[in-house]
């Protein structure tokens, strides 16, 4: 509907002593989501370091705790480690592809990583149900116990990180993603690449130690 | 993101495969008894070359190295924190004798419910077939 009244002209009608119009943004120096995935981030940090910690009061004050390769399938799950390597490494190079703009390429080195993650997830359900068939339980022993609380809790941060992954092709297959705008796969690569070297101190304390 | 964050993907991908061989050989081996390496150096090595590749991931794949002071403050009191974590937990690491009925390390046997105070009579138990424990 056509308004009765002129367009607004801010030189006649702006009032003569208004508020001053800053023309920056007055939060910190960096992009938001990236600032709040950061700050999640380091929260996530000190969940796994006390979970690693209780493990070290745990194991420190058993007398006998078992070489893990007696009773974990160790080479099976250094595969299942370079993996994840891998998958990280296709993550780079998707955000590269997104840089350069270029859709196909997204959409290829993404769907690589969220392969690499399935995998991974793969592996570690049949370990899972392989010690299920053997009546290894987390009330087993002390062993079993921290194994499953670590691994688990891991695994589970696995399985969010490849549903936003797969949130993120999805909106990359829709042309969300620019070559200037493309930070909701940066936030999803930030927070796999995070999932990848909490593996890499796990995997080390869990399996080798 | 912008473009002046490019840096040679494939060649921490090399390193870190790399780094991950030599932790796998270093841990499987190290762990037989025949080799009888010291417990510092072996858990030492281990460790060490976990936070290398940890902090390479960190470094380059998240790009930390290319992150404003916003960013690195964010993240950079965390290893701070993990030492205080780790800090309050030495004095239980340092003493050995537990003041708990059963000690932390005792095994439970779930089906019959028996606690055992080292996983060896655990083994020998199930293993000889009966069930009992102290």
């Amino acid at each position: 509907m056509a308004s009765n009244y002129p367009a607004y002209d801010p030189a006649v009608d702006a009032p003569l002593h208004h508020h001053p119009v800053y023309d920056y943004d007055s939060g910190p120096p960096v992009e938001r989501g990236k600032f709040a995935i950061w700050l999640f981030l380091a929260t996530e940090v000190m969940f796994f370091s006390g979970l690693i910690g209780s493990y070290i009061v745990l194991r420190s004050a058993t007398d006998t705790w078992p070489n893990p390769e007696d009773r974990l399938a160790v080479n099976l799950t250094s595969f299942n480690t370079f993996v994840l390597i891998v998958s990280s490494w296709l993550m780079v190079k998707a955000l590269f592809a997104a840089e350069r703009g270029d859709r196909a390429g997204i959409l290829k080195w993404l769907g690589l990583t969220i392969l690499g993650g399935c995998l991974f997830v793969s592996i570690q359900v049949y370990e899972y149900w392989h010690q299920y068939h053997n009546e290894l339980w987390p009330s087993t022993d002390l062993f079993w116990g921290t194994f499953y609380v670590m691994t688990g809790f891991h695994g589970i941060h696995v399985v969010v990180g490849l549903i936003w992954l797969i949130c993120a092709w999805v909106a990359a297959a829709r042309g969300k993603y620019t070559s200037t705008n493309f930070q909701g796969l940066e936030l999803a690569g930030l927070y796999w690449h995070f999932v990848d070297l909490v593996w890499v101190l796990l995997f080390t304390i869990v399996y080798l130690f | 993101m912008s473009g002046d964050k490019h840096f040679n993907a494939d060649r921490v991908f090399v390193i870190l495969f790399i780094l991950t061989a030599i932790e796998v050989a270093f841990g499987i081996l190290g762990g037989r008894a025949y080799l009888n390496f010291p417990k510092a150096i072996f858990w030492g090595g281990l460790i060490g070359i976990a936070i290398w590749k940890g902090l390479l991931i960190a470094w380059y794949f998240m790009h930390l190295k290319f992150e404003g002071w916003i960013v690195k403050g964010l993240i950079l009191p965390t290893p701070f924190l993990i030492m205080v974590i780790f800090g309050y937990v030495i004095p239980d690491v340092a003493d050995e004798e537990s003041n708990l009925v059963h000690p932390v390390g005792s095994q439970l046997e779930h089906t019959s419910g028996a606690v055992y105070e080292h996983m060896a009579d655990r083994e020998a138990a199930l293993g000889g077939g009966h069930g009992g424990g102290h």
